[in-house]
């Protein structure tokens, strides 16, 4: 991946080398070998073609039939197509506590909230804010867990205008800081042009755009 | 941050989101109150305070409940993939284990003391060695939930887990099932070093199976 220009030099990258993972007796990716390092990355395919499952493996949450996976700059942030957000919890609460367990500085979440228009309802549980609102709290994490690799499982679901400029300063922030970013969407997106590289999965083989 | 505090900070994010819904808190007091209340009426009032009699009921009812409460606390846990964000984490997974081990131990607590309070008054329980009695019962509370939070981890994925849990767990925990009613029992009538013998094996099997948890946890989540 090509590497843009850098202001934090984070060392961001992660591989995979021949990674096959067969779930359910079913093998949902197939000798998978990928470099990623600081930029951002699209990641499209039809629906089933294993786009969350490469992200889990990147992420560290599915296990390998076949293959080695390094992520040497630590454990990614990894936000999926659900909040990932604890029910019970207020989304300030969440997002200190993500931030603690990394050893962040979790100061810095309630500034993070009222950026993506949390300022309001922070201090809510998160089972009562809207699918909109638990989105961008899990997105807000792009801000307070600064880390050398994020993985994006469908970022645009459930957001709004306001919410997608949101996002894409969040993305080109990082992208300034030297983080690495993949991102799996089905949407065509003004993104699009920022990216350093294109992949496409289809049934569980990938190739470059 | 070290393990010890990532374990506590998942204790506390547990006993925080339990304080705010205690969903698994009250299905636990609700259910060995009931079972207190049913004992004494089925048993009638000369069995249902014999020494072995009310110790057994109570600790099967404090099993349930702490099946119930771990329960409770993983659905809570894979509603929006929330375990997810910790299982990514260096050590998330140890952390998870050891954090919800203490959270259960906690919320059990709570339960096993209304239960307790419960039952010395509807059965007009005499306790000859009160001491002895609390003793046996802190370290029953201490080694009930490592089982039952590791084969919940171990069945987290699997859908039948509500039944799978208690088939699993219960087998093993027998042992420190007769440990610790043999140990309230023996509380009860006076016998001090019958009393103090079962409970030294409750420890040890609570030490045990805490550390098993930790060792095997990391490999075993999915």
């Amino acid at each position: 991946m090509r590497r843009v220009p850098e202001q934090g030099s984070l060392p961001a990258n992660a591989s995979l080398n021949d990674v096959t993972v067969v779930l359910d007796d079913r093998t949902i990716l197939r000798g998978i070998t990928l470099e990623v390092g600081p930029g951002l990355a699209i990641l499209r395919g039809p629906n089933g073609a294993g786009k969350t499952t490469l992200l889990r493996v990147l992420a560290g949450l599915a296990p390998l039939a076949r293959g080695r996976r390094s992520v040497p700059g630590g454990p990614p942030l990894y936000i999926g197509h659900r909040p990932m957000l604890l029910r019970g919890l207020t989304a300030r609460e969440n997002l200190a506590f993500l931030a603690a367990f990394r050893g962040h500085v979790a100061s810095d979440v309630a500034a993070a909230l009222r950026k993506w228009g949390l300022g309001s309802d922070m201090d809510r549980p998160v089972e009562r804010l809207s699918a909109g609102q638990r989105r961008r709290a899990s997105l807000a994490r792009i801000e307070t867990e600064q880390v050398p690799l994020i993985l994006l499982d469908e970022p645009f679901a459930d957001l709004d205008s306001d919410a997608l400029v949101r996002l894409r300063a969040a993305i080109n922030t990082a992208l300034v800081r030297g983080q690495a970013v993949l991102m799996a969407t089905h949407m065509h997106h003004e993104l699009d042009q920022d990216a350093t590289h294109r992949y496409v999965l289809d049934d569980g083989a990938l190739r470059e755009a | 941050m070290n393990a010890l505090d990532r374990a506590l900070l998942i204790a506390a994010r547990e006993l925080a989101a339990e304080r705010r819904h205690p969903d698994g808190l009250v299905a636990a007091l609700t259910f060995t109150g009931l079972l207190v209340l049913m004992e004494s009426l089925a048993f009638g009032p000369g069995q249902a305070r014999q020494p072995g009699n009310a110790s057994a009921l109570f600790w099967i009812a404090i099993l349930f409940a702490a099946t119930l409460v771990a329960s409770r606390s993983f659905d809570r846990e894979l509603e929006d993939d929330a375990i997810d964000a910790v299982l990514v984490l260096d050590g998330g997974r140890e952390a998870l284990y050891a954090g919800k081990l203490v959270a259960i131990t906690v919320v059990l607590a709570t339960v096993a003391l209304a239960a307790a309070l419960l039952s010395l008054v509807l059965l007009d329980l005499e306790v000859a060695l009160p001491g002895h009695l609390v003793l046996t019962g802190a370290l029953g509370i201490l080694a009930l939930p490592p089982v039952i939070v590791l084969t919940t981890l171990l069945a987290l994925r699997v859908r039948a887990r509500v039944a799978l849990v208690p088939i699993l767990s219960f087998p093993i925990l027998m042992p420190q099932l007769i440990a610790c009613t043999q140990g309230a029992a023996a509380a009860l009538t006076g016998d001090a070093s019958a009393a103090l013998g079962w409970a030294g094996i409750t420890a040890a099997f609570a030490l045990v199976y805490g550390v098993l948890g930790l060792t095997i946890v990391p490999a075993a989540i999915e």
